[in-house]
């Protein structure tokens, strides 16, 4: 028997503030490079987003998905001003999946979000900001819009 | 196990700017969507999110003298994966908004009342058949701002996580028989009318309660039974 995927709909606006607090501290739980990433979401006229969810999932500082002492998984959600944070540690891999979530995506956005630049596209590559910090601004529509995945 | 996940369908699947919901049009990426070979880091997905969401609430309908005002129903719920071998442990999150159609969120302008009585999310596991059972009230229809006479037909938000990250599923389950789901926007994005129909639970009525059962299916399946 195979079953179809059930469709994805859209987050709408009004997902409920306790869901989307207090998972994205990712710390903790392995030793590791503790570092900070922030962003702001915009959309095609330029305005800041609020609200929007964001999930990611990420390897442990030696690169498994699998390790059952560290959970990869943190969501936040933008506040007024479009920004978005989480503390994590730095993983063994090149880059972090991001997933975001919205009123008005009629289905998440698959990115990634790159450490180096290497092979990948430069608007998928965090801008460091200090020896802990790493800025990657989300921009779903228009001028210098955010690669998405469509798998 | 050896998983795989195929590419959406875009009969099955909405995405783009949608005639009738404007934030589309300022929102969905202009740009074509890249495609990219799945590797570990897509092929695997969070396991035990209950380590980082705490479950809460199998109840919204509450007791008397505390009852939520509205319809007294049940959705049970299954989660399967494209096998139809249901997901056991995963997580569900469960939110909708009250009989007058108003939410708990502080944006929702919607000048239905409140009801102290009622708190519109709920976060459970699933049990050994994958499924989960919630008590609650019949969401209200609302009005969208701006929209020149949307009304969402009732509805409830579903969220829920598969075997892998690429089978994250984020949508919403419809009520059979209400005239507005004709005309909502989001439920006909969905282009294939048995799609579209399997969006709408299924009402068994029971003797005390209106159970209304419903199946969502996440992307993927065995590689070994794919052949």
């Amino acid at each position: 028997m195979r079953l179809v995927p059930t469709a994805e709909m859209t987050l709408g606006p009004f997902f409920p503030p306790e869901f989307a607090a207090g998972a994205n501290d990712l710390t903790g739980q392995v030793p590791g490079e503790v570092i900070e990433i922030t962003g702001r979401v915009t959309q095609l006229d330029g305005r800041a987003l609020d609200n929007v969810v964001i999930e990611i999932w990420q390897a442990d500082p030696q690169g498994r998905y699998d390790n059952p002492d560290f959970l990869g998984w943190g969501r936040a959600a933008t506040d007024a001003a479009g920004t978005y944070r989480f503390k994590t540690v730095k993983p063994g891999a090149p880059y972090i999946n991001f997933l975001i979530l919205y009123s008005g995506l009629m289905r998440q956005l698959q990115t990634r979000m790159y450490f180096d630049r290497g092979e990948a596209d430069e608007r998928l590559v965090a801008i460091r900001e200090g020896a802990s910090r790493c800025r990657f601004d989300i921009r779903l529509r228009g001028d210098g819009e955010t690669p998405f995945f469509g798998d | 196990m050896p998983y795989v996940v195929e590419p959406r369908d875009p009969l099955t699947q909405s995405e783009g700017v949608v005639a009738g919901y404007a934030q589309t049009a300022s929102r969905w990426p202009g740009q074509p969507l890249a495609r990219r070979a799945p590797g570990a880091a897509e092929l695997s997905g969070p396991a035990r999110l209950e380590r980082r969401l705490p479950l809460g609430r199998s109840d919204l309908a509450g007791r008397a003298p505390r009852r939520a005002i509205g319809q007294l129903i049940e959705i049970r719920a299954r989660v399967a994966d494209e096998d139809g071998t249901p997901l056991a442990g995963a997580m569900v999150e469960i939110w909708h908004c009250n009989a007058a159609g108003k939410y708990i969120h502080p944006n929702d302008a919607n000048d239905a009342p409140e009801d102290p009585n009622f708190y519109g999310a709920a976060r459970l596991l699933t049990g050994e058949s994958g499924a989960i059972t919630l008590r609650t009230v019949k969401p209200g229809a609302y009005p969208v701002p701006d929209s020149g006479g949307w009304w969402r037909p009732p509805h409830v938000h579903f969220s829920v996580w598969g075997r892998v990250w690429l089978s994250r599923l984020v949508t919403q389950m419809f009520f059979p028989g209400e005239p507005l789901n004709e005309h909502d926007a989001i439920l006909n994005a969905v282009r294939d009318p048995a799609a579209r129909s399997r969006c709408i639970a299924r009402l068994v009525p029971k003797d005390h309660i209106l159970v209304y059962e419903y199946q969502m299916v996440v992307r993927g399946r065995n590689a070994a039974l794919a052949m």
